[in-house]
């Protein structure tokens, strides 16, 4: 049994369990899946062990009295009022939204939120939609599709990695299936050859490295609008 | 490698680490407070130092942490995570979303051009523990060197899979199918326990 449909490779639960992804595009996307998805949270409790233990064995730097500061400084900041409760909770929606019928996970609201980012749709192609959320210097893309049901994506490869996640609906790609929380990863090379299923609208977030790569010749000059 | 005999001291202080989070949680006791931050303030110093944080930052951030265990206090829950289980995770995050871009620039420059994997085996530096860690520390000593070290530049030096390719100059297929290796023997020793 593999682990496509549901999961991704075990890499990217170590990289994000040990606080040692890429990006903070890649921490966005799997703090989301992780949000989303029962079985990777699972993957991750197991990892967060070893973090624990790691941390454990954090005392090289000698006891608290060596500290420049002392648990009644954070108490008074505490009773100050800088409690962080307020700023955490009652952070407005993301400025610029205009999605109200996509709930978003937590962690990319607040990835939104702190770096106010606004969703901004825009035409991708046919029953798509696309918002471009951040772009790296190396040419990664971190980007929501919003598709109506039963759309088809045309085949295409990608010259560096992607990776999916399915934040509302579901899609196929052949005959697997990735429904709510399920992360696709595609290697660069990999063809696929998606199908938004009938059922309802799809959003996905999606971090790719490297330009999409259309098969066919007029969908690659279609790109340069499309901007992906 | 060393073997950690005595199996009793680390459940009590296991217990007594849980026993602080329940007061904070419960009653907002200020001493368990203290007592805890004495325990977990300079890990988490130390932790974030080691992740190549400036000294100054990683003061702030340490408070930060040990402000939001103070506040999230109520989220604990002794049945799914330890407390230091717990606070790693808080640590972990906050310092992933403050200080990511500044470090990350830094962490493979500056690095020794010929690298050097670390001398000690991930699993005897957490034998050497007296804590519930030496469950961990057990299984993780059981995993092949080549799976621990693979697991020591992630945890230690917050290397991404790609980095640790880069730097022991290995395929990134053979280190992905080494964490494979080594998560599915951790899911065996450790499956139920988390």
């Amino acid at each position: 049994m593999n682990q496509r449909g549901h999961l991704v490779d075990d890499a990217w639960y170590l990289d994000y369990a040990a606080g040692a992804l890429d990006s903070e595009a890649h921490g966005v996307l799997m703090a989301s899946h992780v949000e989303l998805s029962d079985a990777a949270r699972e993957r991750v409790a197991m990892l967060d062990r070893i973090g624990g233990a790691v941390l454990d064995t954090r005392e090289s730097a000698g006891d608290s009295t060596g500290l420049p500061f002392d648990a009644d400084d954070i108490l008074a900041r505490i009773d100050a009022g800088e409690d962080g409760t307020l700023s955490r909770n009652a952070g407005p929606d993301p400025s610029g939204r205009e999605d109200e019928d996509i709930v978003l996970p937590p962690a990319l609201q607040a990835y939104l939120a702190r770096t106010g980012t606004p969703v901004r749709w825009s035409f991708l192609g046919p029953g798509l939609r696309k918002a471009i959320l951040w772009r790296g210097e190396a040419g990664e893309t971190l980007w929501l599709l919003r598709a109506r049901p039963g759309v088809s994506i045309p085949q295409h490869g990608h010259r560096g990695s992607e990776l999916t996640l399915v934040l509302k609906g579901s899609f196929w790609d052949g005959d697997q299936q990735y429904r709510c929380g399920d992360l696709e990863e595609a290697d660069p090379g990999v063809e696929h050859d998606i199908r938004i299923d009938e059922a309802g609208e799809c959003v996905c977030l999606a971090l790719t490295e490297g330009k999409l790569r259309f098969d066919s010749p007029l969908l690659r000059a279609f790109q340069v609008f499309t901007g992906l | 490698m060393t073997q950690h005999s005595d199996r009793t001291r680390p459940t009590a202080e296991t217990a007594h680490l849980t026993a602080l989070m329940e007061r904070i949680a419960g009653r907002g006791d200020r001493d368990a407070f203290r007592a805890l931050f004495a325990h977990f303030a300079p890990r988490v110093r130390a932790f974030l130092i080691k992740r190549n944080v400036p000294p100054a930052q990683a003061d702030d951030l340490t408070q930060d942490v040990m402000m939001a265990v103070w506040r999230r206090a109520s989220g604990f829950d002794a049945a799914k995570a330890s407390a230091t289980t717990w606070i790693y995770t808080i640590a972990r995050n906050l310092h992933i979303d403050q200080y990511r871009k500044a470090v990350r620039a830094s962490r493979l420059d500056g690095r020794d051009p010929v690298f050097q994997p670390p001398e000690q085996p991930l699993a005897d530096e957490l034998c050497e523990r007296s804590e519930s860690v030496t469950t961990v520390g057990a299984a993780l000593g059981d995993l092949p060197d080549d799976q621990q070290q693979v697991l020591g530049l992630a945890f230690n030096e917050g290397l991404s899979h790609r980095e640790i390719a880069t730097v022991l100059k290995l395929p990134l297929g053979t280190v992905k199918s080494r964490i494979r290796l080594a998560m599915d023997k951790l899911r065996q020793k450790l499956g139920d326990m988390s």
